[in-house]
């Protein structure tokens, strides 16, 4: 008989605040979260604003600030989100059988911004002076490292690297782990601290990123006509993921069900996507199949919705090609109108915003859609929330690669 | 402990996660009593040749083992220079 994967915990930090219920209240409400950057002087750059997050991101005490000094932002978003989570799920830690619990956590870039920092010392101080913790701080499987050691889970543990998709793909592959009965329990999501000098300067060097720097929360306008390409953004998404069983036997409350996972690549260009949307077709077709329903049960997806033209055209076709005559009926809304894209956070983000919506029944809006693009002509849930008797709920992630994940969550 | 000591073991504290303030003392054995590692060795090496714009050799660093020994070690440095 197949495993069944469950929601225990979830924990978040973005640009619209720490922790679940903060983040669930501003998304609901229809808030953006982007602002002018405050993090370097960014006068010279093209693009001023990001989904920063601004402030004290641990105001529970998640991690000791001792312990921040030693960690990029990266790590330190990471850990945060799975304290909350951890917190969340009322897993006593370290767990029975360490050897039975992964950790798997996405991150396009890792630490950026300490690779910045130890180029500018190189360059001035010399060879010498380099930081002997820039190595730990800059990897990416460091965050499900620190994870391991600071909650005692000894299974499975990797990075994952997948750009945009990275959140997604890591939670896809620890719902995996514990399906196949590779794992019992699993910390997995995505994390991402990129607002950095070289990051906004390569972003814009690409011609990828919103100018819209005097209207910074009307910047980010999925599927708008009016739009002028992604605002940047960093934070975590954080899940703690169980098997049905190991979550009844310890009487945790279960928070919804992860049901399917799909994954492809398009093989196609290296920043481009697939006009034609097969690969985003298949990783939704892949995850609705594996959740074994129809698509007409499908309530709500999550878009990738980036407020670039590639992909909202294409993300919109994908939709239309795989849901026929239900995708009218289909509630679609993009979050990244009021987080911004959080890179190789934004999958888990996402997921979690997917689940609060099965969970309550509450569609989150796509604000700044004042002036909808022709070929844009879904349902997305234009500038407020909305109610919406929910099952299942799809997530999509598309990368720079051509990656494409998505996830069938289903209400518990 | 005068402000040049002081200012050691904030930064010796701000290295060791697992050790309070309060617990640093004057004649406290870093590696011994303090429990540092090797990374916290080249972690607190890294702050005090920031902090104090000096370097500090290897060898050096072997001959030092409590708080003071760090303090005196700045105090002949900045007597040399």
């Amino acid at each position: 008989m197949r495993r069944r994967v469950v929601v225990t915990g979830m924990g978040m930090v973005t640009c619209l605040g720490s922790g679940v219920p903060a983040n669930w209240e501003a998304v609901t409400a229809g808030r953006s979260g982007v602002r002018s950057i405050t993090a370097f002087d960014c006068t010279d750059y093209h693009t001023r604003i990001a989904g920063e997050i601004q402030g004290d991101f641990d105001p529970c005490g998640h991690v000791p600030v001792k312990e921040f000094r030693r960690m990029d932002r990266y790590q330190q978003f990471a850990l945060v989100a799975a304290g909350e989570a951890i917190k969340d799920s009322g897993l006593s830690c370290p767990p029975e059988e360490p050897y039975r619990a992964a950790v798997v956590i996405g991150s396009g870039m890792g630490g950026l911004a300490t690779i910045e920092k130890g180029s500018d010392i190189l360059r001035e101080k010399g060879p010498k002076r380099v930081n002997p913790l820039l190595i730990p701080m800059t990897v990416i499987n460091l965050a499900p490292g620190m994870i391991s050691i600071k909650y005692g889970f000894k299974g499975p543990n990797f990075g994952v690297v997948n750009a945009c998709t990275s959140g997604a793909s890591a939670i896809g592959e620890a719902y995996r782990l514990i399906l196949e009965g590779r794992a019992d329990v699993a910390i997995t999501g995505g994390t991402e601290a990129v607002v950095t000098r070289l990051s906004i300067a390569a972003f814009n060097a690409l011609r990828a990123l919103s100018e819209r720097n005097d209207e910074p929360d009307k910047a980010s306008r999925p599927f708008d006509a009016d739009r002028d390409g992604f605002v940047i953004a960093e934070g975590a998404g954080i899940l703690v993921l169980e098997s049905l069983e190991h979550a009844t036997r310890r009487g945790a409350e279960v928070r919804a069900e992860i049901v399917g996972y799909g994954a492809t690549d398009d093989a196609y260009h290296f920043v481009m996507p697939d006009p034609e949307g097969e690969g985003a077709l298949m990783a939704m077709k892949l995850a609705v199949e594996e959740a074994g329903i129809d698509v007409s049960q499908v309530g709500y997806v999550n878009a990738h919705g980036t407020s670039t033209e590639l992909n909202d055209v294409m993300e919109t076709e994908a939709v239309k090609k795989l849901f026929g005559t239900h995708a009218k009926d289909l509630a679609v809304s993009s979050t990244k109108s009021m987080t911004g894209h959080l890179i190789g956070a934004a999958g888990a983000v996402e997921a979690i915003y997917s689940i609060m919506a099965v969970r309550t029944g509450i569609i989150p809006p796509t604000i700044n859609l004042d002036n909808p693009d022709p070929k844009c002509d879904l349902d997305y849930t234009p500038h407020t929330a909305r109610t919406k008797e929910l099952e299942y709920a799809l997530t999509n992630s598309f990368a720079f690669g051509g990656q494409n994940a998505c996830l069938a969550v289903k209400r518990a | 402990m005068d402000d040049l000591e002081k200012k050691v073991v904030d930064l010796i504290a701000e290295v060791l996660v697992d050790v309070n303030k309060e617990n640093i003392q004057l004649d406290s054995k870093i590696v011994e009593d303090l429990g540092a590692e090797s990374l916290d060795i080249y972690d607190m090496i890294a702050l005090l040749e920031d902090e104090f714009g000096m370097e500090i050799t290897d060898e050096e660093v072997e001959q030092i083992q409590t708080v003071k020994d760090v303090a005196n070690f700045i105090r002949n440095h900045r007597k040399a220079s």
